[in-house]
């Protein structure tokens, strides 16, 4: 690892100032970018610890939103009583991330801008246009089984690994960020990005903005939501594929619906073509499924993960049945 | 069935759940395991590590490394004194690469300094200028490929020909099988502390399963007389294999040596995972004849196992792979081929079952689909073939001890199945806490196998083990270079000499190779027998001298050995095998067919033990073995891509959660005593692993009609409809 220097601000305006500095690094739990120190993929010169500042507080607004500190611990926010009563798809999705210890430790900022975890961006050896612009992607003629199936590029096939971003993108919530120049507010839909030929742009967050808080709009709606994820073991792994829904039923139509798509492309992929047809329409399997084989035309899987298309569309159809009280 | 104590006179004799001496301090935290060991002035070692599977090295240029404060020394090849070559069974492996690098991890230098962190940032200043080669990772065609090191790239090849290789069956049925390459993944990395003595020697303390072979390639290499490397072992954190070679025990010594000062060396996981070998990937073609009322009449096999760049155990693992690719039948006719190859993937060697996990899988995927073709139960046509004491191996050695496989198969099937639950807790579901499966898409699958495997090294490698008994002021003490890596050897040597002695203060005293002589391995399911016959030896000979009214201090030492065995002829035949060991195992699972989840729900298993020597570590050593084979059934694998690993990390490399570990039954432990066994006891710990692994597929094969021929099973294996 490379020798740093480490701050720790008590105020957002010293933190932003900080990140002035060229090689600094925001450390929030430090649970991914010290993983990432350690194998030489983030080597930064100062670390700007934010546990100090004033950001760890969960508050409801008067508009009825909830506006959730940047370093808030996720352990904290999936147990939080409004958390958990008006949005369950994002309690869920929380606790379905890491291990216990992990949580307790990750801050929600953190989670958010935690990087992917495509085996090449990890590996310095290697060549990867994420890590190093323009040195190639082995990843598409290599092992790809759990990378993108929806939105990549030439550049790049990694896919976002937080559960929780992909309960966010379900739920329309806001980043609020924060620069020397200002505020900066962002929906989660415009936060994350496709790779495009920019891939080493995980968000289009500015450079060294901080994220300060999240904000989920009042859905009341949102308490029929739900959050499953499909992955390799029981617990304590990344997901091949997960979805995370709310449903707004109105008899047995669809009222309005919201569903996003994790562990398929670079972004927490809001599958706004399924959220059309569905909109309106009758709330039964086959139009739960229409709605998914729809969405995924999009897809172009590689060789070794169109398995995830299937997955998909089954785990989504799977959220959607159970949320609706469809019989199956 | 439960287990239950037999009582003796003494305490914590023979027969008992006697506590494990260092079970206290292990689960308090206080164990010292060898990560934590300390020496005054001590510096840190690190090993630089090629970052291609297969290159020339133009040039090294340790000099910007040696330029950074702190860095004590930087080691290459031409720093070997001595050999610059180890290995196990055949010394192919270089302590530091020369001219080439075959595997991705190979060592080509070493640091030592200051602290870690200098020591990694050395290594990374190091210049090595590589010029990539393509590399060999096709163990099928490394066969006949131009040969990537001058010891060629065919390990072993070997051909077994039983009775007549024209028989045919009225039914014939074919499958090719595929097993991934699993590891060890033992907790407590590789770790070590060399100290440097004023004779010119070294004193070793580490982490190992066999402290005098150990001892003997680090003095080839150094070019020390084997008296000057000294060996202590220190605490184990696992072992399942991974430790029987050498990893870093060169190294350190060498760079203490070098520096004059101890020198410490912990691997990271991420190392950990390059610098161990791992379980033998392999792709086997079975075809088996039987008469249409279910007898065997003949199998057939070919083969490939994939041992990476550097020979370690391949040719025993493959040898044993062959002698029992027929399972624990009674065959009598067999023609098998096995190829054990070198590629530039990572070295393959001994895991927990060694060369009999793969087979296993195949020949017992192989009975499953002859009883299908057969419509017979798969249980009545295991039962048909079981083999029995005075049945031949496929090698024609005859069964000499005990083989009560019918009793372990009729046991095993008959315990009762568990209930299905109609409303299970949605984290006992496939998917456990991702909350995906519901229940009524959920299928349930029961599968069953059987396994045999040989105790003790075989093919007329023939080892002993050595101890010492003291009896002194109504104590004893016991010294033994016997590996403790976490199987609980400690104990049952404390057993035994309280049995024979009938003292209850046994003492264990620290294993080295200074004290006594070896004990060999703490693998093949061995110690036990073994290093239990040397402790008992010496026990029973300390108790005649007291019996013949000796009082004052006694002390005896025993040399046990096996009866001999020979290795395989030209055409397979020959009495390789010194005793065998036999399982069974079924496996109930749930599979949420859409999503392509497995929830192992529970495991039932009777095996073959001789003796239970202490019914909680018997227990323990089931639970974990059915742990490891679950996980090689259903998740664990190192992903290769041009052999490069692309999961060196317990992140990415996944072993079974407490969620996914299944309920496992003890059906019945068969106790048939084993002739020449010390207290008639076989060893337990690798059975457990070995049908395991097997049950849990033909499970899922139930649960699914899929023909699901490669384990381990992933979600895109079942859930793949429509794609
Ligand atoms: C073994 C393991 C398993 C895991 N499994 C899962 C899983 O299943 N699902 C899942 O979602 N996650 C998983 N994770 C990832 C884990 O959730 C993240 O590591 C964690 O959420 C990151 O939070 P942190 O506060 O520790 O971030 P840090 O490591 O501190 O930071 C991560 C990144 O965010 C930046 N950053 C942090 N805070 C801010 C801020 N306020 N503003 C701007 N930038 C900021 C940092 O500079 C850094 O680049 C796993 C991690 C591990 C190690």
């Amino acid at each position: 690892m490379k020798a740093f220097e480490y701050e720790r601000p008590v105020g957002v305006t010293e933190a932003v100032a900080l990140a002035r500095r060229a090689g600094s690094r925001f450390l929030g739990g430090g649970t991914n970018l010290v993983d990432l120190m350690k194998l030489g993929v983030e080597t930064p010169d100062l670390l700007v610890d934010l546990t100090g500042l004033d950001l760890a507080e969960v508050l409801e607004q008067p508009d009825g939103a909830l506006r959730i500190g940047a370093t808030v611990r996720n352990s904290d926010l999936s147990a939080n009583d409004a958390v958990r009563a008006r949005y369950p798809v994002l309690s869920q999705a929380l606790v379905a991330g890491a291990s216990g210890q992990l949580r307790n430790m990750a801050t929600v900022g953190g989670n958010m801008l935690q990087r992917t975890r495509c085996p090449y961006f990890q590996d310095v050896t290697k060549a990867c246009n994420k890590r190093v612009p323009g040195s190639g992607c082995p990843a598409r003629a290599g092992e790809h089984r759990n990378l993108a199936i929806l939105g990549a590029s030439e550049a790049c096939i990694a896919t976002s690994p937080s559960d929780f971003a992909v309960a966010l993108a379900a739920l329309d919530a806001g980043v609020t960020a924060l620069t020397t120049e200002g505020e900066v507010s962002l929906t989660v839909s415009d936060f994350f990005r496709l790779p495009g030929d920019e891939p080493q742009r995980d968000t289009n967050l500015p450079p060294g903005a901080l994220v300060t808080a999240l904000t989920v709009p009042r859905l009341d709606w949102a308490t029929r939501s739900a959050y499953r994820k499909v992955r390799d073991r029981a617990s304590y792994a990344f997901a091949l594929v997960s979805v995370a829904a709310a449903v707004d039923l109105d008899g047995d139509r669809v009222r309005d619906v919201r569903l996003a798509l994790g562990g398929v492309a670079h972004a927490p992929w809001r599958a706004t073509r399924a959220e059309e047809a569905l909109r309106g329409g009758p709330a039964t399997e086959e139009a739960f499924s229409a709605a998914l084989r729809g969405e995924l035309e999009a897809a172009e899987p590689l060789p070794h993960n169109g398995f995830k298309v299937d997955l998909a569309h089954n785990v989504a159809v799977r959220t959607l049945t159970e949320l609706t009280g469809v019989p199956a | 069935m439960t287990v239950t104590d037999r009582r003796t006179p003494v305490r914590g004799g023979v027969g008992t759940s006697a506590p494990r001496p260092d079970g206290v301090a292990k689960v308090a935290g206080r164990f010292a395991f060898s990560s934590d060991l300390f020496a005054d002035g001590m510096v840190w070692g690190h090993v630089l590590r090629s970052p291609y599977p297969s290159a020339r090295i133009r040039r090294i240029d340790v000099g910007p490394a040696l330029a950074i404060a702190g860095v004590h020394a930087v080691v290459t090849a031409s720093d070997v004194p001595g050999v610059n070559a180890y290995g196990l069974e055949h010394t192919d492996q270089p302590v530091f690469a020369e001219d080439v690098v075959r595997f991705t991890g190979e060592a080509v230098a070493a640091i030592a300094a200051d602290h870690p962190e200098t020591a990694r940032r050395a290594a990374a200043a190091v210049v090595v200028e590589y010029e990539p080669l393509e590399p060999l990772v096709d163990a099928e065609a490394a066969i006949t490929a131009a040969p990537i090191h001058p010891d060629g790239n065919v390990f072993a090849h070997l051909l077994i020909s039983h009775g007549d290789p024209a028989a045919t069956g009225d039914v014939v049925v074919e499958g090719t099988y595929e097993v991934g390459m699993q590891d060890q993944a033992f907790m407590g990395p590789e770790s070590g502390l060399a100290i440097p003595a004023d004779d010119g020697g070294v004193d070793l303390h580490m982490s190992t399963q066999w402290l005098h072979v150990d001892r003997d390639q680090v003095a080839s290499a150094l070019a020390l007389p084997p008296g000057l490397v000294r060996m202590t072992l220190a605490g184990v954190g696992g072992a399942f294999g991974a430790r029987e070679d050498v990893s870093l025990q060169v190294h350190i010594c060498l760079l203490a040596l070098h520096t004059g000062r101890p020198v410490k060396m912990v691997f990271s996981r991420e190392e950990s995972f390059l610098g161990h070998v791992h379980r033998h990937p392999c792709r086997m073609a079975y075809r088996h004849h039987a008469t249409r009322d279910g007898r065997l009449v003949k199998v057939e096999a070919r083969m490939v196992f994939d041992g990476g760049a550097y020979a370690s155990t391949s040719g025993p693992v493959l040898t044993n792979a062959c002698c029992f690719a027929a399972g624990p039948y009674a065959v009598p006719n067999a023609v098998v081929e096995g190829w054990a190859v070198r590629t530039n993937n990572p070295p393959c060697g001994a895991m927990r079952g060694f060369g009999a996990v793969q087979a296993c899988f195949a020949h017992e995927s192989q009975m499953d689909k002859l009883a299908a073709a057969l419509g017979m139960d798969p249980v009545e046509l295991r039962l048909r073939n079981a083999m029995q004491t005075g049945d031949r191996l496929i090698t024609g050695q005859l069964i000499s001890g005990t083989a009560p496989v019918a009793e372990l198969i009729r046991t095993c099937s008959a315990a009762p199945l568990p209930p299905q639950d109609p409303a299970p807790d949605p984290m006992a579901r496939p998917g456990g806490s991702g909350r995906s499966a519901d229940p009524d898409r959920v299928r349930r699958g029961v599968g069953f196998a059987v396994s045999i495997k040989n105790l003790m090294y075989s093919a007329g490698f023939d080892d002993f083990s050595t101890a010492r008994v003291r009896l002194a002021d109504g104590a004893a003490t016991v010294t033994c270079a016997a590996a403790e890596v976490g199987q609980g050897f400690v104990t049952l040597a404390q057993q035994i000499v309280r049995e024979v002695l009938q003292v209850e203060d046994v003492v264990i005293s620290a294993a080295d190779t200074s004290s006594i002589a070896s004990a060999g391995s703490t693998s093949a399911s061995r110690q036990t027998w073994m290093s239990g016959g040397a402790v008992e030896g010496a026990a029973r000979a300390v108790l005649r001298r007291r019996e013949a009214g000796e009082t004052g201090e006694i002390e005896e030492t025993y040399e046990h050995h096996h009866k001999p065995t020979t290795p395989l002829g030209a055409d397979g035949q020959g009495d390789a095998h010194v005793s065998y060991v036999f399982a069974a195992h079924r496996a109930v699972v749930d599979v949420d067919l859409d999503l392509g989840l497995v929830r192992v729900v529970e495991i039932a298993t009777s095996q073959d033990v001789g003796r239970v020597m202490n019914p909680v570590q018997v227990t323990g050593q089931i639970e974990g073995g059915i742990a490891q084979g679950v996980g090689l059934a259903v998740m664990e694998e190192i992903v290769m891509d041009g052999g490069l690993v692309r999961n060196a990390s317990f992140t990415d490399y996944l072993i079974p959660t407490a969620l996914d570990m299944p309920e496992v039954t003890v059906a019945a432990l068969i106790e048939q005593p084993e002739p020449g066994a010390p207290f008639g006891a076989k060893g337990v710990g690798e059975p457990p692993t070995i049908s395991s692994s097997a049950a849990v597929a033909a499970a899922v094969r139930d649960a699914t009609g899929l023909d699901l021929p490669r384990i381990p099973i992933r979600p895109q294996d079942i859930a793949l409809a429509g794609s």
